[in-house]
């Protein structure tokens, strides 16, 4: 499903030169659900938006679904993320100014869809994490658990085939990161959905298919 | 899409407030600004109805004439006459003082029937007025010197005030009382409005009244179509002559076109004035905006990289910016359009509807413009937010 082969991500600055990611080559499968862990600042988020096509890597080539990614245009390149990719990150990034129905409809404004549509989308998405009394609720009048619930109501209401979280469960207490991550499973589970998320937490990576470490840039087991 | 922002839009009026008044502001500013300029162009448009190229205006002290009437009419015949004699005087005829481009006015009303007709500036004229000033005649007759020995006097009146009092009807022969009723007038003629104002302002409803026996005695003006010989030589020998025939030395001599420079001077300078002050609220507005939408991109960075993230291109990014500055711009435009429909609605001023209408088009036009070239900068800027930096930054 994702193929990354030989990535290197340099971050340049006027000052220093930071190896973010250092060779690394990675095969997710289709419908896995794969964990990464390593110390802060060994390139997880790095890696993730590679992954993400939020970020360009220095070298190396990635392939999704067998495609070059690289020749995308920009507007090609968001037409992707739109239809086959799910975020979900550690700050959730919601849009406080929308109501949760709101925010949670949003991947759906950038594709060709009815109004209703989206609307019974967004409902649906809401019902499966559990937030189907929260709709018109705005982001801060939330708790931490249900803004990263309605967060992935947001990645999985266009239906991607692809789940990207960046430490989904770091702003939670254990009760709740336990939450999420049955909503995660069972999406897995359920949809078929391929997650690569990233965590610091080992009895959460303990519970997905397989689990890459990363120090310092590289792949490490 | 729109409806999406419209809400976001909506949900953020409380931050938008400033921003959004200061574009009802400027609105309000720069539709009175184009009010102003429309009228002033609609009527420049019009024709100025005269030639008031070499007409002379001489201004005279009557003490030393003859306040009895005969001999005061037997000493404003034998000047004309003298005056015309001149090679360099082509045309003669005595005025009242509210000469076109004159300082003066002379209002009063005139009754048709049960309807009462206001501000008709009244021009007391000679003989030959029509013939110094060019005045196309549009209908029927200027004055004839027998007209003097008609039970019912004659007037000339103008399109304006025709048009008030007949609408499209003829007007020759029709009669006019004055604002008492203790006499009437009898239509001779219609002339093409005179802008009298200069040439930005409207004519106004008028009319032109022979001068009769009462007005001869008081008469204190004098306007002149010279040709081209009448040179400043010229002009100081007519001085001499004068003084010598009024017996006195207070006669003066100006040229009607110096006086319409001056009147639109009098109209203009106010106005420049106006747009320099407007133009420097719109820099300031524009300034303002362009700010305010600057630091709107930097407050959103993560709202802009999440929406990269989840399917917005770069350029619907910054298609999304200007699209919200619109929406704000339309906010204020609808509730600057309810103020100033209020001036032809409520008819506030004598002003054609039209050009509030104009004035209002203009202003839209104006204002999406402004906001347009604001709000595309930031937006290119937005667009060019790095998604991944802007996710990383909180
Ligand atoms: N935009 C950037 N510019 C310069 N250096 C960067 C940038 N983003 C990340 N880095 C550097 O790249 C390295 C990897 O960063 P990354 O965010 O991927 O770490 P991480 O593994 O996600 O850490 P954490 O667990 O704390 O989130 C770090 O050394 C960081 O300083
Ligand atoms: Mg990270």
């Amino acid at each position: 499903m994702i193929r990354l082969e030989n990535i290197e991500k340099v971050y340049r600055t006027d000052t220093v030169e930071t190896l973010a990611i250092n060779g690394i080559n990675l095969h997710v499968q289709k419908g896995e659900f794969l964990s990464i862990m390593g110390p802060s600042g060994c390139g997880k988020s790095t890696l993730l938006n590679i992954m993400g096509l939020l970020d360009e890597p220095s070298r190396g080539q990635i392939k999704i679904d067998n495609q070059d990614i690289s020749r995308y245009s920009d507007k090609q390149m968001a037409n992707f993320r739109n239809e086959k990719l799910g975020f979900i990150f550690q700050s959730y990034h919601l849009i406080n100014d929308l109501q949760v129905l709101d925010n949670v409809e949003l991947p759906l404004l950038y594709r060709n869809s009815s109004s209703q549509s989206r609307r019974a989308l967004a409902t649906a998405a809401l019902e499966k994490v559990g937030l189907s009394n929260r709709t018109k609720h705005f982001p801060t009048q939330l708790s931490g658990g249900q803004r990263q619930r309605v967060a992935i109501a947001r990645a999985i209401v266009g239906q991607p085939q692809i789940i990207l979280a960046d430490e989904p469960t770091g702003n939670l207490d254990s009760a709740m990161g336990n939450e999420i991550m049955d909503i995660l499973i069972n999406l897995n589970k359920n949809e078929g959905t391929t997650i690569v998320m990233v965590t610091h937490d080992e009895s959460m990576a303990q519970k997905t298919h397989r689990l890459v470490r990363l120090f310092d840039g590289s792949q490490v087991q | 899409m729109f409806k999406h922002l419209y809400k976001l839009m909506w949900n953020k009026r409380k931050q938008n407030f400033l921003l959004l008044s200061e574009i009802l502001v400027s609105f309000l500013v720069i539709f009175a600004l184009f009010s102003f300029l429309v009228y002033y162009f609609q009527n420049y448009q019009k024709p100025k109805g005269l030639d008031y190229e070499r007409v002379w205006t001489v201004s005279y002290d009557n003490r030393q004439v003859s306040k009895q009437l005969d001999s005061a009419r037997l000493f404003y015949d034998d000047l004309e006459r003298s005056l015309k004699a001149m090679p360099q005087i082509r045309e003669v005829a005595y005025t009242s003082a509210n000469f076109p481009y004159s300082q003066s006015v002379m209002n009063t009303n005139v009754s048709l029937g049960d309807k009462v007709i206001n501000s008709v500036n009244r021009y007391v004229s000679g003989i030959d007025y029509h013939k110094v000033l060019q005045m196309n005649l549009t209908e029927g007759r200027w004055f004839y010197p027998e007209d003097a020995a008609a039970a019912i006097k004659p007037i000339v009146i103008n399109e304006t005030l025709k048009a008030e009092a007949f609408g499209k009807q003829s007007a020759v022969g029709r009669l006019f009382d004055n604002h008492d009723k203790t006499s009437r007038r009898r239509i001779v003629g219609v002339v093409q409005d005179v802008k009298v104002e200069g040439d930005y302002l409207p004519s106004g409803k008028a009319m032109y009244t022979p001068l009769d026996t009462t007005d001869i005695k008081w008469n204190s003006f004098i306007l002149l179509k010279v040709t081209e010989a009448a040179d400043a030589n010229f002009e100081g020998k007519l001085y001499k002559y004068l003084g010598q025939r009024f017996n006195n030395e207070r006669v003066e001599i100006t040229y009607m076109k110096d006086l319409r420079t001056a009147k639109n001077e009098v109209t203009l300078i106010p106005m420049i004035i106006f747009m320099i002050v407007a133009g420097f609220l719109i820099i300031n507005v524009a300034l303002g905006l362009f700010g305010v939408l600057w630091y709107n991109i930097n407050r959103r960075r993560s709202e802009i990289g999440l929406r990269r993230a989840i399917g917005a291109s770069s350029t619907s990014v910054s298609g999304q910016l200007v699209s919200e500055s619109l929406i704000l711009a339309t906010l204020s435009i609808i509730v600057g359009c309810f103020f100033a429909l209020q001036f032809p609605l409520l008819h506030v001023f004598d002003v054609a509807a039209n050009v509030y209408l104009y004035a209002i088009l203009l202003t839209v036009l104006f204002i999406y413009l402004l906001v347009i070239a604001c709000s595309v900068y930031p937006g290119k800027q937005a667009a060019a937010i790095h998604p991944a930096t802007a996710l990383h930054e909180e």
